[in-house]
């Protein structure tokens, strides 16, 4: 059953139209991850879900009842918030406990509670002592304890972990995962980072413009991105978009890049994509999609092509090497022994069983 | 080296000037409290001493023992009590415009503008209003002139230090299973106490020296203290020996309670416009 | 921004008490002066009935009333720029490393936290023709015994009162203006000095328009309460001698509470509020005062 269910939303700010429309069905235990840039509307829908925000269309069933009138309190739900929203003039042990108490719970109960969501979360050492005295990793950890010790319905959390430094943002993503996976919840996690959005979701859902841009398991999204958006969205580098053309060559189709490179396509995505022939298009091609061409293997719709390395930025396990395709800068991802210097000319093996191609017009992925 | 002499000698001459300059500044309080302490020889002997040939405090005394000094307990009684209502009115009315934007723009800058409105035409409409309601020279007409006239100060400062509360404390606790009015008492008013205390310290300090107000609406019952100086002004021959002590009298507490609050000063005189 | 019913009833009960009481010192009044300054009251006579607007005809005529309002201009006039321009010296004085300066600046606060009332009586001290200090300083200087009738001669009260008047107020100037010296960015301070430009191109091209906006409320509210002046000149010389230093407050309430002309002094009352509404109006609009 849909924990969480949500029916043509609509939100206005004056006259900005924030959330246009958007149909959503979370299932019980599911982590879901709106993710988009800012200002997609995603931070609203999470607000409007909470009832810190009125929609203005729509309605919202949260357990299969709605909603929409209810006070946040009445809500069954439990949030963490940004700027983690800690109150300063209390111990961190009053601010877990400050939900209890807020909706009196006995006294003898909260203690214990307290406790275990403290040791949860290892900042059980803590209780004593005031935000102030805390570093950030810490009062995020002291945030998300205050939404754990309520046995909340739903949980919700908005990009909590954006204003922690790189290191401390991958222990903590791994350790909201763990929780996940420990409590069972219902979570829903705002961010506008791809990256958390990948290693974290059992969905994703991809917000734009106030719309649900497209929905569905990470990889899902990654491999099979239905339009352009979503293709350079995801991932990091990001997707190389190469204008290009699709040619027929007797049986074959093969993408022609304005420098006259030709890449052929597979036979099995040559039938499906056979009505595009002749239409301009747009290749997709992630850095990994790429590789030293040596090392490959004459396998179907791998196609080897010589080219010219302009940049390199080497990571340590990778190096990100640069290179022009048609007009189109291209980055593709290589071991970091593959190339040695700018101005090398390399082949490089192109899996065009990977690529996608979209539609330059509809900005949509073409099938197959 | 000749540039570090140059230094020091430029250093030498602003602290100078600071000194001439706080003296020029200090000097007539000095004087002021001086007198008080001054038998009533010493202050009418020519030429005058620049301190007291001996302190002595019958000045204070006579005030006491006449009664005058209560004036200063009236001025106290008008002030807190005003500031009280004041402060809880104003504050809830500032959450409401900080939050809500309840009435928008237009209320909050008719508010301001209700401050600068000059005393002498709200008292005169003010004073026959309470002629009829038989308010003059009590304890609550002044208490309820004071009320008014510091709500648009007190609203105004405390929507400013409103808008400092990060929203997210009061939705958490929203979300956290508060009403509106467990937040207003959980989160807000925690959370803006220094503004609250600061706010407050002002809005008395704002009715103690009161003067035009006290003027026309008190007779005998509740006379205040800065009304009471006044009485002992008397054409040529001035009881200066009343006027310092009873100047005293009221100015010390200010004083003091100034002296806890120097970091909130700023903030209060220019309306919030400066952030301590 | 959308509020669900529930919030609005909430925000409406929070500002309601406030609103009630503001419209009662803000809105009565001026109903209430606009009825009574179209009646005929007086000390001698209850007139209630309607004259028109013989009240507001009389204000053209009324020499004493423009000769208050000039006076309340000049005093304006004359401390305004005054305490500002001391103020801003002043400032500029404390704002680099000063040894001491918490205690100076405690100090120099003292004036503005005095109530004006007791600031005038303590000036009349200072004034006093025989007993007084000022009197003392000149004697001593002139090598002879001096005395000055420094709130009685017609040419000495006016720089006696705008002294006490700016005694009282240029630390308030003094206050704002070093907080807001002490906000300016020292990396343009820097870059500036860096670019070559002398004290005079950086205080005027970089430090004042960065205390400006600070300036322009701290003008305003000087201004706002030097139009108000009542306090200080009560106290040194009640608008003596005759009418020289009536300030129109003192006006109004001499003619109110003390001739009793209580619908014209209704009129007086309406004028001054008009005039400065527009004044206000005027000022708020090139005032940052609403974040």
């Amino acid at each position: 059953m849909a924990d969480l269910k949500i029916t043509d939303l609509h939100k206005y700010y004056g006259s900005t139209h924030v959330v246009k429309g958007v149909d959503l069905e979370i299932p019980a235990g599911e982590f879901t991850v709106l993710v988009g840039q800012s200002g997609c509307g995603k931070s609203t829908l999470l607000r409007t879900i909470a009832g810190l925000e009125d929609a203005n269309q729509g309605s919202i069933e949260i357990g299969g009842q709605r909603v929409n009138d209810l006070p946040p309190r009445d809500r069954d739900i439990a949030m963490v918030f940004q700027n983690y929203a800690l109150y300063p003039y209390m111990t961190v042990f009053e601010n877990i406990a400050f939900g209890l108490r807020a909706r009196r719970t006995p006294r003898a109960g909260i203690e214990p509670k307290v406790q275990r969501a403290a040791r949860m979360l290892a900042i059980d050492h803590l209780l004593e002592r005031f935000p102030r005295q805390l570093s950030g990793g810490q009062l995020q950890r002291v945030a998300i304890g205050r939404a754990v010790v309520r046995n909340a319905r739903l949980y919700l959390f908005d990009e909590p972990l954006s204003n922690l430094d790189a290191q401390l943002r991958d222990e903590m993503r791994g350790e909201i995962k763990r929780l996940h996976q420990d409590l069972g919840k219902t979570m829903i996690y705002v961010t506008h980072d791809q990256i958390e959005a990948m290693t974290m979701a059992d969905r994703i859902v991809l917000l734009r413009d106030g719309r649900i841009e497209q929905q569905g398991a990470p990889l899902e999204l990654y491999e099979r991105p239905a339009t352009r958006y979503v293709a350079g969205f995801l991932g990091s580098p990001a997707m190389n978009f190469v204008p290009a053309s699709l040619t027929a060559a007797g049986n074959a189709l093969v993408v022609r890049t304005r420098d006259g490179t030709e890449l052929a396509l597979p036979p099995t995505r040559a039938e499906t994509m056979a009505a595009h022939a002749g239409r301009p298009v747009v290749l997709g091609v992630r850095p990994e999609h790429m590789s030293r061409g040596g090392a490959g293997e004459a396998r179907a719709g791998i196609v080897r092509h010589t080219v010219t390395i302009d940049l390199l930025q080497p990571t340590g396990a990778r190096t990100y090497a640069t290179f022009r395709l048609g007009d189109a800068p291209v980055v593709a991802e290589l071991q970091a022994h593959d190339v040695s210097q700018p101005g090398e000319r390399i082949e490089l093996a192109f899996d065009m069983n990977r690529v996608v191609l979209i539609d330059p017009d509809s900005e949509l992925v073409i099938a197959g | 080296m000749r540039s570090a002499t140059r230094h020091r000698i430029k250093l030498a001459l602003r602290l100078a000037a600071a000194s001439a300059i706080t003296l020029f500044f200090v000097f007539p309080i000095y004087w002021l409290f001086m007198i008080s302490f001054k038998t009533a020889d010493e202050i009418y002997s020519y030429p005058p001493t620049w301190w007291p040939g001996q302190i002595q405090f019958n000045s204070y005394a006579v005030l006491f023992k006449d009664g005058d000094a209560t004036t200063v307990w009236n001025s106290f009684v008008v002030a807190s009590a005003s500031t009280v209502i004041a402060m809880f009115l104003g504050t809830l009315c500032a959450y409401a415009i900080a939050r809500f934007r309840t009435g928008g723009d237009h209320l909050a800058n008719w508010i301001i503008s209700q401050r600068m409105v000059p005393p002498i035409a709200v008292v005169f409409p003010i004073f026959l209003l309470y002629v009829w309601l038989k308010l003059v020279d009590t304890y609550i007409g002044l208490i309820l002139l004071y009320t008014a006239f510091n709500l648009p100060y007190v609203i105004w400062m405390m929507r400013g230090y409103i808008l400092d509360i990060p929203r997210a404390l009061e939705e958490s606790a929203l979300v956290d299973g508060c009403t509106r009015w467990q937040v207003l008492w959980k989160v807000v008013f925690p959370m803006c106490r220094a503004g609250l205390f600061a706010t407050a310290i002002f809005t008395f300090v704002f009715a103690w020296n009161d003067f035009i107000f006290a003027l026309v609406l008190t007779r005998t019952e509740v006379t205040t203290y800065t009304v009471q100086v006044t009485h002992y002004f008397g054409g040529q021959s001035n009881f200066w020996a009343k006027i310092s002590a009873m100047s005293v009298l009221g100015t010390v507490p200010i004083f003091i309670i100034v002296g806890f609050m120097q970091r909130y000063l700023v903030r209060g005189m220019s309306l919030g416009a400066i952030k301590g | 921004m959308r509020l669900s019913s529930r919030d609005r009833r909430f925000s409406l009960s929070l500002v309601a008490p406030s609103i009630f009481l503001l419209l009662l010192v803000g809105v009565f009044p001026l109903v209430y002066l606009l009825v009574v300054s179209f009646q005929g009251i007086t000390m001698t006579e209850l007139d209630t009935s309607f004259q028109g607007l013989r009240n507001f005809r009389m204000l053209f005529d009324d020499e004493r009333l423009w000769q208050s309002l000039l006076h309340t201009v000049i005093f304006t006039a004359i401390a305004l720029p005054l305490e500002l321009v001391l103020g801003l010296a002043m400032a500029q004085l404390f704002i680099d490393k000063l040894p001491g300066r918490p205690v100076f600046v405690a100090l120099l606060v003292l004036p503005v936290v005095v109530s004006p009332i007791v600031a005038g009586a303590t000036w009349s001290l200072m004034f006093d023709q025989r007993f007084g200090p000022i009197n003392e300083v000149i004697s001593w200087m002139l090598g002879g015994e001096t005395t000055i009738l420094w709130t009685i001669k017609p040419d000495l009260v006016y720089p006696a009162i705008l002294l006490a008047e700016i005694w009282q107020w240029t630390p308030f100037m003094f206050l704002l203006l070093l907080a807001a010296l002490s906000a300016v960015d020292k990396s343009q301070l820097e870059a500036a000095a860096i670019d070559g430009a002398g004290w005079w191109r950086t205080f005027f091209r970089i430090v004042l328009p960065a205390i400006w906006p600070v300036m322009a409320i701290a003008i305003l509210i000087r201004a706002l309460d030097l139009f108000r002046l009542f306090d200080i000149v009560w106290a040194l010389t009640k608008g003596g001698p005759g009418t020289m230093t009536e300030t129109i407050s003192i006006f109004a309430y001499v003619k109110g509470f003390q001739q009793f002309e209580t619908s014209y002094t209704a009129a007086v009352a309406l004028m001054i509020i008009v005039l400065l509404s527009v004044v206000v109006m005027a000022a708020l609009k090139r005032v940052e005062l609403t974040r």
